[in-house]
Formats: structure tokens, sequence, C-alpha cells
């Protein structure tokens, strides 16, 4: 934010006048081009192959995984994030590479952009120290490493406490555990190499045991006393569903409920990377072949973005430009490893003898393997332009569907409601809804809202669950507690559409149950008798008569949605609703949208005492 | 003494005189030399306006002829008065000047100067038009969804004049049976669609008698409460126009829920609503664009017809009673129908104000007309009297010192108001170039820089090996 905002006063500043919502919508697409550039300099600086920068970068420039983040109009952290986490691998391959405190400390810089930027910033400060771990343990700690290092960890750890956000979390919390052990062993590896320089070997391996003992002793007394004592934050519940896949599910619903926090499918890796997963391997072979400190880091890198990308969909953001990188080697070297035959023989007395082959039709390999490999790479262009059309490029926040005639029709129901609560309630009204709307409610309609999608507050959003799922009575007693005046819901029933509140509702009947205050409500109330999830006359009677339930569906019983289907007939759930005639009694329908996928009800007031 | 006293005097007359000449008030009497003989009023009440005409002769009874002659509007009426015209018998546009009556300071006074007087015991015919805004009260004040809007209309049952009127009648065009009470006075008519009154003989000067129209109108009332009418004007043959408008419907307030199933059932539910309405630009507008804060506004139509391109516009949601709306339309037109030049001299002739629907009242207007870069001596002309704001400077791309900007406000406002007013300016020519050879010098000195970069050596020592790979 501060980002655009910067770009916006320069802008203004060289009378260019843009709108301020133009920079926020091009700050994506804007940022992922710098990434390609940052790519290709990255990737040049891994030495594998000369050329393997510009395939990378090219590959970069349209792979979906990352496009999905970049598109115009995409305002969201992650677009900036993966460009700063990019621009610090590159200044910390170069530190490495380097050793001088100037690339160090751009590192630092760069560090804390990505800080500043997004929550992700956790994941590079757990690969730079295992980078450096894994040098250490390879035997390829020198001294470059080691300034590289000490200047990072301290500049960059002192810059990110200035963010509020992550304050003394650096020192305190278990995620940052491995930088700040890292950069004490450095010291201490370091000072051991000193020593070892300046005595004799008897006298330094007794001096060294003796210190690792009581290094030991002391940190590991120190770890349990802080955490007893609080100083240390117990293990959050991302970072246990980070190691553990199920550890969410099982525990904590608002966290599982995010699709984006499901496990990845294996035709998602396929989707979103297409050839990138097959070159993958072959990329990391090449660096293994040709093996720096660079390149541990690259291999690093990719292995645990994988890894995280296979928990989370969402951390598919991550492995997309390692992905590419690594593939663009892969690419590029057996590219020009080919090439290389098909060329004409430049006469060449000394290389000729070096190059007595015994291998027949290599011109013929060659070619034939050039052949494939750029039907590969077209293949790749097609599917990303495809994939970034089809699943990428609509806005989610207006729909479209085609008519029987090929015509196209437009829902823009969002915009029409968030329109209308914006012009058409008063100012410092408050609006209850599920969570995943509170953020367009808060922009689009400027409108206080209960809960959003900083889920942060898990009791809260438990409570909008909680009277979402209870009768109306018990409802209205806690929207009175919450002090709501609008409440808003997402109906497709008419229309089709799949991603309405009624299919959400067994995460708001999760959530809400989660807590203390909700303990009566029960998810088993919910299914009918066999375990099933149905909003006919068979569904439950508690699912019949609670509020979401009367929201979504008041009226609903008197509308004919489908030919030859009863009146009330749900086209998402394919089913006629059970309970059709039903009034309101403490809300009233404000509004509902041209399609019914939005319906607005406000709160009544409490009804004059004597009547 | 007298002379010091006179000149005193004139001096302070000349004051106030100068002080009031910016409200353009002046003095005037009565002339007890004029009757009227005979007066057609027909008020039209059947939109969300008020639209009086009425067709006056005058009779010169007097002795001396008569050059001017004066017109009224009583004290209740004068605050929604949105527009006052007045027309000779050929149908040609007579000037009025607002103006003051001593010992009438509830009425408000307009002096219509004649084109040819009226000679002593000859007649004359007037037309005179007024349009009065917010003078429909809705009765009740709030409905719901399923009701029929009622509104009052209260009016004189005379033709207020300062003058006495012979004989006079007058009818209401209501363009609906639906009528709960009306005021009775007889000889009245009731029609389809319309009540006449009269004729009444000989009212005395400034009578005021009660007409009360208790009526169903279903018109929409929807009142712009401000506009914002932004004109930019390029020399290199276009002009922006860009309109920000806040909509309100100030018709019966909606009482009660809003159910979608009996408004999408049932075709005459809500039928005080507003679901779209037309808005009628130049014939030649192109690149239209209909949005909102939340993006483009899907629901729209457009027509380009003959003689103006014609939208249909749908806001995102229909407009009940209280229900605000807010959105911006925005269209290009060729320069060449609307400026004019010779050498250096410009002449800038556009509409105030265009038009947004069919019997339109806007609350607010503010017109800002930016013109180009290094343009001087500027002098605006108004076909009605505005408030002109002081003139600021815009900024946006290739500016240097900024571009002038001439704001004018003007409130209560109708269709009568779509005038052309006329700036006069004067721009050197040469200043065209002024932005390309910017561009152009831009990239020259980048280019100039690059190449020196590259050319010269700014190390400060050589690096005797380079970096270990």
């Amino acid at each position: 934010m501060v980002t655009s905002a910067t770009l916006y006063n320069i802008m203004q500043f060289l009378n260019i006048t843009i709108d301020i919502r133009n920079v926020c919508v091009f700050l994506a697409p804007f940022f992922s081009s710098l990434t390609t550039i940052v790519t290709y300099l990255l990737t040049k600086e891994l030495k594998v192959c000369d050329l393997a920068g510009l395939v990378a970068a090219a590959m970069i420039a349209i792979v979906p995984g990352y496009i999905s983040r970049s598109v115009a109009g995409s305002y969201d952290n992650e677009g900036i994030a993966i460009f700063c986490m990019l621009l610090t691998y590159y200044f910390w391959i170069k530190a490495v590479n380097t050793g001088t405190i100037l690339w160090a400390t751009l590192t630092a810089l760069a560090y804390f952009y990505m800080v500043s930027s997004w929550g992700g910033y956790v994941f590079l400060i757990n690969l730079i120290p295992l980078h450096v771990l894994a040098l250490m343990l390879l035997g390829r700690f020198s001294a470059r490493v080691y300034v590289a290092y000490s200047t990072l960890y301290c500049v960059g750890t002192v810059l990110s406490m200035q963010i509020s956000f992550v304050g003394f979390q650096p020192v305190q919390s278990s995620e940052h555990m491995l930088a700040l052990g890292v950069f004490g062993l450095c010291q201490l590896y370091a000072f051991a190499d000193y020593l070892r320089y300046h005595l004799s070997p008897a006298n330094f391996e007794l001096l060294f045991k003796a210190l690792l003992t009581t290094l030991l002793a002391t940190l590991g007394t120190a770890v349990v006393v802080l955490t007893v004592t609080g100083k240390i934050s117990p293990w959050t519940g991302r970072f246990y569903s980070l190691l553990d896949p199920s550890y969410a599910k099982n525990n904590i619903p608002i966290i599982a409920s995010v699709s984006e926090h499901q496990p990845t499918s294996w035709s998602s890796f396929y989707f979103d990377l297409q050839v990138l997963v097959f070159l993958f391997p072959a990329g990391l072979y090449f660096c293994f072949a040709k093996l720096t400190d660079a390149n541990i880091f690259i291999i690093l890198y990719g292995v645990l973005s994988i890894y995280f990308a296979g928990v989370m969909v969402r951390l598919m953001l991550v492995l997309a430009p390692v992905m590419c990188i690594v593939s663009g080697v892969a690419a590029s070297s057996l590219l020009s490893l080919h090439v290389k035959d098909i060329e004409p023989k430049v006469e060449k007395p000394d290389k000729k003898k070096k190059h007595e082959n015994n291998l027949v039709f290599r011109s013929e390999v060659g070619a034939i393997f050039v052949c494939v490999l750029g039907c590969l790479l077209v293949s790749y262009v097609f599917h990303c332009t495809w994939v970034t059309s089809e699943a990428y490029s609509s806005p989610s926040i207006v729909l479209s569907a085609r008519a029987h005639d090929g015509a196209r029709i437009i829902f823009d129901d969002f915009r029409e409601a968030y329109t209308w609560l914006k012009m058409n309630t008063p100012e410092d009204s408050k609006v209850m809804s599920w969570w995943d709307y509170g953020y367009q409610i808060t922009a689009m309609a400027n409108r206080t809202v209960i809960v959003d999608n900083n889920t942060w507050n898990n009791t809260h959003i438990s409570r909008v669950g909680q009277a979402m799922a209870s009768s109306e009575e018990h409802a209205y007693e806690i929207m009175r507690e919450l002090d709501v005046d609008y409440v808003l819901v997402i109906f497709g029933g008419l229309v089709g559409y799949s991603s309405d509140d009624i299919n959400k509702f067994l995460w708001m009947v999760r959530i809400g149950g989660s807590t203390d205050r909700g303990a009566h409500i029960k998810e088993a109330d919910y299914y009918t008798g066999s375990g099933e999830f149905r909003v006919d006359a068979h569904g439950s009677p508690t699912l019949l008569n609670c509020l979401m339930y009367k929201m979504s569906y008041y009226k609903f019983g008197l509308v004919y949605t489908e030919g030859g289907r009863p009146p009330g007939y749900d086209r998402v759930r394919g089913a006629e609703i059970g309970n059709k005639d039903f009034n309101l009694d403490v809300l009233e329908e404000a509004y509902t949208t041209e399609h019914w996928l939005v319906r607005i009800y406000k709160v009544k007031p409490l009804p004059n005492r004597g009547l | 003494m007298m002379p010091a006293m006179a000149q005193l005097q004139f001096c302070v007359l000349f004051l106030v005189y100068v002080a009031t000449q910016c409200t353009s008030t002046n003095v005037d009497t009565v002339s007890s030399g004029i009757n009227i003989k005979n007066v057609d009023r027909t008020i039209d009440i059947s939109s969300q306006l008020v639209k009086i005409t009425s067709k006056v002769t005058l009779e010169n009874t007097g002795k001396s002829p008569v050059k001017n002659f004066l017109l009224a509007v009583e004290g209740t009426g004068k605050a929604k008065l949105a527009f006052i015209g007045t027309k000779d018998g050929n149908n040609k546009d007579l000037r009025n000047v607002e103006t003051d009556v001593k010992g009438n300071d509830d009425a408000k006074f307009w002096r219509v100067d004649l084109k040819e007087s009226i000679n002593a015991g000859s007649t004359a015919s007037v037309v005179v038009e007024t349009v009065y805004t917010k003078a429909l009260q809705p009765y009740p004040t709030s409905i719901t969804q399923q009701e029929e809007q009622l509104v009052k209309y209260l009016g004189n049952l005379y033709f207020y004049s300062p003058y006495p009127v012979s004989s006079q009648k007058t009818n209401v065009i209501l363009n609906t049976k639906a009528v709960e009470t009306f005021t009775k006075v007889k000889p009245f008519l009731q029609l389809d669609g319309s009540i006449s009154y009269g004729p009444y003989s000989n009212t005395a000067a400034f009578t005021e008698k009660e007409l009360v129209v208790h009526y169903k109108n279903n018109s929409p009332f929807l009142t712009v409460t401000r506009l914002e009418r932004l004109i930019e004007v390029s020399h290199w043959g276009n002009i922006a126009i860009e309109e920000t408008i806040e909509v309100e419907h100030t018709g019966a307030k909606l009482k009660g829920p809003f159910s979608r199933y009996d408004y999408q059932q049932d075709h005459h539910s809500g039928p005080a609503s507003v679901r779209s309405y037309k808005t009628l630009l130049p014939a030649s507008a192109s690149d239209v664009y209909y949005r909102d804060t939340n993006g483009n506004i899907s629901t729209s139509n457009m027509r380009v017809k003959k003689d103006s391109v014609e939208l249909d516009l749908r806001p995102r949601y229909p407009l009940f009673g209280g229900w605000r709306s807010h959105y911006t339309l925005g269209y290009n037109v060729p320069s060449y129908e609307y400026l004019y030049y010779s050498g250096n001299e410009y002449l800038l002739k556009m509409r105030a104000v265009d038009h947004v629907f069919d019997d339109m009242q806007i609350d607010e207007l503010i017109t800002k007309v930016i013109l180009p870069e290094g343009t001087t001596n500027i002098k605006a002309n108004f076909p009605f009297a505005v408030t002109r704001l002081p003139d600021s400077l815009h900024y946006t791309y290739l500016d240097t010192k900024g571009r002038p900007v001439i704001t004018f406000t003007k409130t209560n406002i109708v269709e009568n108001h779509i005038q052309d007013f006329q700036l006069r300016y004067s721009f050197p020519r040469i200043l065209m170039l002024q932005e390309p050879l910017l561009v152009v010098g831009f990239l020259y000195t980048l280019f100039l820089c690059v190449i020196i970069y590259v050319r010269l050596d700014f190390s400060i020592h050589k690096s005797e090996h380079p970096h270990k790979d």
C-alpha cells in the first residue's frame, strides 16, 4: 500500500494524473514485470548455463501459478512479495558469491521490503539460514558466507522489527529460531576456526568439547525456561499445518475452511506449471552436476517449496518462480548441449581432438531432441495462455453465463448490492455477513463490517457463525449484542451459483461450534438421520429453521426457477426447499439483487412496549 | 447646504446602485395605466415539475405608450421558481430583468421590456412561462412498495399580477383521472386528465386564493442533487465532457421492506419507482462511458439517432423513494462543432448544462471548463445568472504551468436552462508545439546521458582481478 501511494505521488508530481485506483490495478502487473527481470538476473547468477536466465525469465513471464496473483486488478500483497523475495534471493546469492557487505546490506533492505509486504517472509528467513547451515555441513562455509549472513541477520532483523506486525517476534517466536540459531552457530564456527588457527590440535579438541557441552546445556535450559514463562510464543496453527497437513483440519476449522489452505492436488500442479513439472528434476540434476554455493541455495529452495506447495495450494506461488528458474536451467542446458551438435562444425584444430566422439547420428539425435523440446515449450505457451484466459482472467465479482442462444448474460449482482448499501443505508450502519465478503463490503460499500477476511479474531467470526446457525430468536440476541443493522447473505439458488452461503454453511456451523459460547451448536444437528446435508423436506429441522436458511430462502418458495419443477426449486442443491412458507419476525428484507445473488436484510429494532 | 447634501445623497445612491448592480436589482413602480384584458393559463403538473404557461393580453388604458410591464410571483412560490421566460405574440424572446417594487417586499418582480411599445388604448399579447421545482408535495410522505404515489399541488387559483385582470381561465393538466380532492370554485369542469377553472372576471391586482389538487402522480420524481460538469478543451480536435451526477428519488419515501419477489412477479409493483431513464447527448458524442466508484455499470443501452445520441441508463438498482444513486457519464465530442477561432482568438460555445432526463430538476450545478495551457484573456458570457467561482489551475500530462479552469455554479436548474455559454480567450498557436517538444527534449537528454555514460569510464579504480566466479 505504501508502494502504491509512493508511485501515485511520484506520478502526481510529474503531472501524470492517474487515479489511485488505476495505480492499484496496475501495481501487480508492474511488479511482475520487475519479477521477470530479477528472475533473469538470479538465474544468470547461478552460472550453470549462460542462457538459462533468458529461458527462466521467459518462463516466469507466463507461468500460470504466478499469473494468478499478478493479473491486473489483483491488488494483493503477494504480487509485490514475490518480487521482493526473488530480489532478496538475488542479492543474497550476489552476497554469497562476492562476500561484500554492500550486497549483504542490499539483501537486508530487500528483506525489509519483503517483511513489510507479506507474512510469508517467514519462509525466507528460514530458507537463508538453512542454506548457511547446509553450506556448513558440506564444508563450504567461508568468510564470504560469514560476512553475508552476519550482516543480513543483524541489519535485516533490526529493520524487520520496525514493522509493528512483526515486533519482537524475531527473537521470541519459534518460527524465527532457526535464523537466530544459525547466526549463533556462524559466530561459533568462525570463532572455532579462529581458535583452530591459533591453538594446537590437541588443546583445541579439549576446548571445543568443553565449550560445546556448556553451550548446548545453557541453550537447552534457556529455551525450556523461556517457553514455560511464555516468552517464546507457542507454535502457531498455520505453522503446524505446514508440517502436518491434517493438523488444521482436525483442530482449527477456520484455517481449514479456506480453499487456499487445502492440500494441493496433483492435477493443480500440472495445471499451474505444466511442462515445468518434468523439467524440474532435470534442472536439479544440472544444478547438482555443477555444484556451487548458489546452486545449493536453489536446490534447497526448490525442494522446500515443493513440499510446502504440496501442503497448501496458496504456496504454489512460492514454488512457481523456483520451478521456472530450475526448469530454465534444464531447458537451456539441454538445448545448448544438443544445438552444439547440429551447428555446422567450425574448423578449429585443437577443439576437434577433444570432441572426438564415438556416437553415431549425433546431429540427427540432436535435431530430434531440439524439436521435441521446442514442441514442449510451445505447448507450454499455449497451455499458459489457455489457463490464464480460462481461470484467471474473469473477475470473480462479475459473473457471466451463456444463455441458450449463446448470448452472454452478466450477473453484476455483487456490485449492485454493494452500491445499494453504500448509497441507501446510514453511513454508520454495521453489516453482518460471512467473513469472505468483509473486505469487499468495506471497500465497495464503505460500511463497517462485523468480521472480514483478516481472520485473526477467531472468536468473533465464531460468534457470527453462531448467529447464522441459530434460530431466529437466538440469533436476534446475538445480533443485538454485536450491534448489527444489516445482514447480508449470498444466495445462488436462483441462478445456480454454487459458492453461496448455504454451501459454506457447514463451515459456519463448525466454526460457530468451535468456541465455548457456541457449545449449543452441534454439527450433527444439521444433518439428516442418515448423515446427509439436505435442504429439502427431509432435511433436519434445526437446519430448516436456522437464520441462514430463512434468510436465503425467504419468499423463494414462491419462485419458479426451472420448467417442470415445483416452485422453490434450488438449482444449486438440486432440490425443492423443505421450508417454504415462513415469515421473518426480527428481520425485514431491505434489498435483493436482480438475480437474488445477494440478499440484504435489515434488523428490526426492538418492538415497542405494550404492543 | 443643499448641494452638499444632494451630493452625499447621490454618492450613497450611486454606491448602493453599484453594490446592487451585481445582483441586478432595480427599483420599479407599478404603472396604473396597464390592465390585463385576458389571461389563459395552463398549469402542467403531470410530471414532477410545475410548468405554468400564461397567455397574457395586455391593454394600455393610460395615455402614454407603454414600453415595459411587470411580472410578479407570489411570496410562497418565489423560492421554488427555477425559470421564468417571456415571449411576445410572434414567439420571440423578450428580455426580463429582476426588479423590486416598493411596498411589496413579499413578492418577486420582473420587468419585461417589450419590443414595440403599446400605444394608448391598444393591446399586446405576451406568453409567460414559469417552471417551479419541488412544488409538488408527496402526500402521504411515505408509501409501501405496492402503493401509488399521491402528491399535493398548492398554488394560486388566480393569475398573480400587479395589474387588475378582467378575465381569466386556468387549465390544470394532471394526465390522470385519479384525483383525491381539488379546490372547487365555480365555474369549474373536471375532464379526463385535466381540470379547468374559469372564466373568472375582474380580479384585483395581487389576488391570491389557494388552489389545492391532491392526485395520483407516478411520474419519476428524480432530483439531481449535484451535477458536476467537466469540460476539457483540447486544441488537437477533441473536447472531453464528464458529468458526475448524484440522483435521488425525492417522491414519497419507501416504507417497509423491498420485496424482490413482488417486484419481479408483478410488473405493476413499485409504480412510483424508477427503473431507468433516458439521457440525450449531442449527436457527435463518442466513446461514451457510464460508471460509478465500483466500476462500469453494465446495464445501459446506447442508440445513435440523427440529431442526438440516446442513452438508456439503468441505475444498478431501481430507485424507490428516498433512495440515491451516483454515477459518472463521460463522452468526447469533436471540437470543430463548438470551438471557433480566428488567428489567436478563440471562442468556445457550449451548453452550460445538458440533458439528464426529461423534466429534470437539478439542485446544484457546477460546471468547470479546462482550457489549454497558455490561454490568456479569458472572458465569459453566460445565458443566465451564475455564480462564478475563483479560477484555478489544473495539472495533467505534460503540463508545466497548469491549465486555467473556469468554474461557475448555479442552483435550481431545469430543462429550460439548457443554453449555450460563451468563452472568449486568446491562445498563441505556437504553444501547440510545446508538449511534443517536451517529450522529444526529454528523450534526447535521456539518450544523450546514456551515450555519455556508456562511452566513458567512471570507475574510481580498475579492479585488478575480476570477481571470482
